[in-house]
């Protein structure tokens, strides 16, 4: 933790590399030429850190602990542990993201997250069933039940993001206060559904209005004790960042579809032959494999160009978002490198691409040990009563494990890097404003947690 | 109680030290100096000239905090006072004063343990309902059910039954009756069933079909589906072994087995699903279709049905026997086959149920013979796998053991 505080000092915002610069030049104007001193992190106890500054305390290794071992509490208790697994992360998260030299508090207890959970669980399965029951008794047909449940999956889902947002705020404890959040998860949820739906009639141009319109809605209804919260930042200029990477990744696939739909012979298109057969030679000149081929090649690229890419724009709206938030005359910045985000997920490719040739390893090595084993002591397998429920029970436990250790893997190298990456590039304005906020009154419940978590969306 | 010590320099053996302290009102952090007293943690103002509160060591509570740090709140707050204590020696003497403070996370360590035994009983809990508690749920829900509604469900059921029908034999038509050279079959068939549904006066239709397929099996669906499989067609006899088997099905769709069964399979998955998390898991239609085609009832329901059989056989004029005999037959085959252990005696108490209240009478016959004939042709495509137009006595080698599907129990 010291020496990478040490490291991101040095690294300031004037030492950046310059393969930045074109991101960079768009960035908000430059903080208040502070000339940083090349301090080393002040240990806890000892002299405050710069003020404004945002730091995470926390290190990999204490999370790795926290989350391994949370896995097989997960995998002993079929799941129950997670609503104690996820308070306890949150406790380690929040606890360690220090802001103008205090750290953050999580007050939120498992049990009400439990609490929450079944309540959800209350709501959703008379409406599970009314569905089912309405899809046997008025003959609707299979599909129309789907989608009647993709509907309700939807709309309950964006409400239940607002609502546990909520939960989360205000078992946010800084300095004594709690943030508090109210409006409608409701009005939310129909605000979030219109822009998504735009968002995919667009083809993801309308991303950045979305989310300066939903973080806009978000923030006004967010407070810290009674300081209110806004949104600042302009769909426009996430817009103009974001251009040139939807351009290099959708580019390929719009460039070969058009050109694809620009050669195909139309009025040939669903005529019929002379012999009854259905054309084929709709496709123009360059015939219908050439076209396909261009298509599937332009798909292709598109695809890898996205993955490749993907670090930037991870890069690019954390700062867009970090940077908009606003409490009263405190305002955020934040300098996340886009070379941070690309270590970060080229860290977790590797430790999957390690785990993979571990796993491989470890389980031909198991596998060869209980054969040799059982031949050294000449039973067959045939012989082994209930072999069947054994084999299907350990290739159970075997799944379930592989897959709680790659989640892990992803919470503790994608989710939590990310966390580190973003509270260590931030830094607040005018932070002696924090020493003249006034408290404000209310709770609320953890029924949007249960909901998300009864939906099947984990989140930290 | 006691004043505050009027010099800072007095050797005052409570320990004491720095620490911040926010009141819970505003976000002001002030320093202070906190002192370990006897009675309570004194939070001395920073000038020293008062004491700003005094915690009792009872209420203190920890809140979570980065490494080194201890922070402090109070039992039932309202405001968030909370204090900060960065001094280690100090924070020991803390610790040691207040009995709720949990430093070396043994409280933490047995609250893990409490939730890993509670959840083991809960899963307990879960399987013991699973096992027990659904079947009676079940039988409740069961009568209450709306006949249109069943019905409906039925038909669902049966799309899916159809695909998997179908999916093992892509070949042929899946179901006999409607090749070429099938029709008198299908003619015959539906004579049985219709003077059975006649006589029954059950509020169902039934539709009975013949699946081409080697398997000494049948099976019903919820609302009037019975599937008859081409290999227990041509372990039957007579007309009336056939027919009994199928008033034994009508049986189970009388009795509403069917609809039983797929209750409990989906509370079943519905019950774990939830506990894993997983809640809207699909599909369950396809749960219920492969719990139908996989499960064989209950002892009990299948006494039922076979006396249903007895009852509408007598009055249809037929005879109430057969449905023993081919039961036995196909019985004597599985001994040899298979290690079904359990289904000889069974039959053979079923044997005798159905011979006990079966009265004694000149059954009447329900086909003539040329179309009996034509019935058990039914499935022209099915190469002749039984020997039971010469007396299916001697065990049949060609049978092939069937796949994963443990259906061909003997539960007609």
């Amino acid at each position: 933790m010291h020496a990478r505080a040490r490291t991101s000092c040095r690294l300031g915002p004037n030492a950046w590399p310059n393969f930045m610069t074109d991101v960079a030049a768009l960035d908000p104007p430059p903080l208040p030429p502070v000339p940083l001193p090349p301090l080393p992190a002040p240990p806890i106890g000892g002299p405050p850190p710069l003020p404004g500054m945002m730091r995470f305390l926390g290190s990999e290794g204490a999370y790795w602990q926290l989350r391994i071992r949370g896995a097989a509490l997960l995998l002993v208790t079929l799941g129950i542990y997670r609503f104690w697994l996820m308070t306890d992360v949150r406790r380690f998260l929040w606890s360690n993201t220090e802001i103008a030299g205090e750290t953050l508090e999580y007050d939120g207890l498992a049990t009400e997250l439990l609490v929450g959970f079944l309540f959800a669980i209350a709501i959703l399965i008379p409406i599970y069933a009314g569905i089912a029951m309405a899809t046997l008794a008025f003959e609707l047909p299979d599909f129309a039940s789907a989608l009647g449940g993709l509907a309700l999956f939807v709309v309950f889902g964006a409400f239940a993001r607002y609502r546990a947002r909520r939960y989360r705020l205000t078992r946010t404890v800084f300095r004594g206060l709690r943030f508090h959040q109210d409006g409608s998860g409701w009005l939310y949820a129909l605000f979030a559904i219109l822009w998504w739906s735009l968002i995919i009639v667009s083809f993801g141009l309308a991303y950045p209005w979305a989310q300066a319109s939903l973080q806009r809605y978000m923030m006004r209804h967010t407070s810290y004790g009674k300081l209110p919260g806004r949104f600042d930042g302009s769909g426009w200029r996430l817009f103009v960042r974001g251009l040139p990477l939807w351009l290099v990744s959708l580019g390929p696939l719009l460039a070969a579809g058009g050109f694809a739909v620009s050669q195909i012979d139309w009025q040939a298109l669903g005529s019929v032959d002379s012999d009854g057969s259905l054309k084929i030679d709709f496709a123009g000149p360059l015939g219908a494999e050439a076209l396909i081929g261009f298509a599937v090649g332009g798909l292709g690229l598109s695809v890898l160009f996205a993955i490749l890419l993907y670090p930037v724009f991870q890069a690019i709206v954390y700062r867009w978002w970090l940077s908009g938030l606003r409490f009263g005359d405190i305002a955020v910045t934040s300098r996340l490198r886009i070379g941070r985000v690309y270590v970060i997920y080229l860290r977790y490719v590797g430790f999957v691409f390690l785990f993979m040739i571990a796993a491989g390893a470890a389980g031909g090595l198991l596998f060869g040990a209980f054969f040799a084993l059982l031949s050294a002591v000449q039973i067959s397998t045939h012989q082994i009563p209930g072999r069947e429920l054994i084999g299907a029970g350990v290739g159970l436990l075997v799944y379930a494990a592989f897959a709680l250790v790659l989640a892990a893997m992803h919470q503790v190298l994608v989710t939590f890097g990310l966390w580190r990456a973003a509270a260590q590039s931030a830094e607040i304005s005018n932070a002696p404003i924090l020493d003249t906020i006034e408290a404000k009154a209310g709770l609320s419940s953890a029924l949007g947690e249960g909901l998300v978590d009864a939906l099947g969306f984990g989140s930290v | 109680m006691s004043t505050a010590p009027e010099m800072p320099a007095a050797p005052a053996p409570p320990p004491r030290g720095e620490a911040f302290y926010f009141d819970g009102i505003t976000s002001k952090r002030h320093d202070v100096i906190v002192e370990a007293a006897a009675s309570a943690l004194r939070i001395i103002d920073d000038s020293q000239s008062h004491v700003v509160d005094a915690w009792n060591y009872a209420d203190l509570r920890a809140r979570s905090s980065p490494e080194g740090v201890m922070r402090l709140g109070r039992r039932g707050e309202v405001a968030l006072a909370r204090l900060e204590v960065r001094d280690a020696a100090l924070a020991a003497a803390i610790d040691e004063r207040a009995p709720a403070l949990d430093r070396g996370g043994a409280a933490d360590r047995r609250l893990r343990q409490r939730v890993v035994v509670l959840s083991l009983a809960a899963i307990a809990s879960v399987v013991l309902t699973a096992v027990f508690g659904m079947p009676v749920l079940a039988n409740k829900i069961t009568p209450i059910i709306p006949l249109r509604i069943e019905k409906k469900f039925g038909e669902a059921i049966d799309r899916q039954v159809r695909t998997m029908l179908d999916a093992e034999r892509s070949s042929e038509a899946f179901l006999c009756g409607a090749g070429a050279g099938e029709a008198p079959g299908r003619k015959a068939l539906d004579k049985v069933v219709q003077d059975l549904e006649q006589t029954a006066h059950a509020p169902y239709h039934f539709h009975v079909e013949v699946v081409r397929q080697p398997v000494t099996n049948a099976f019903a669906l919820p609302g009037g589906h019975i599937y008859v499989y081409d290999g227990l067609l041509k372990k039957s006899e007579t007309a009336h072994e056939l027919a009994g088997v199928i008033a034994h099905e009508m049986g189970h769709v009388v009795h509403r087995d069917g609809t039983r069964t797929v209750l409990e399979s989906a509370g079943l998955s519905f019950l774990f699903g939830m506990m894993l998390g997983d809640f809207v898991g699909g599909g369950a239609v396809v749960i219920a279709a492969k719990t139908i085609l996989s499960s064989s009832y209950s002892r009990h329901a299948e006494a039922a049905a076979d006396r249903y059989s007895v009852e509408l056989m007598q009055k249809a004029g037929g005879d109430p026997k057969a449905l023993g005999a081919i039961l036995s037959r196909i019985a004597a085959d599985k001994d040899e086959g298979f290690e079904l252990l359990r289904d000889h005696p069974e039959t053979k108490n079923r044997i005798a149920a159905i011979n006990a209240v079966s009265t004694e009478g000149r059954p009447q016959p329900l086909l003539s013979g040329a179309e009996w004939k034509a019935l058990k042709a039914i499935c022209a495509a099915l190469p002749d796998s039984g020997a039971s137009d010469n007396q299916a006595k001697s065990p049949d080698p060609s049978k092939p053991p069937t796949r994963a599907k443990p259906a061909p129990q003997a539960k007609p």
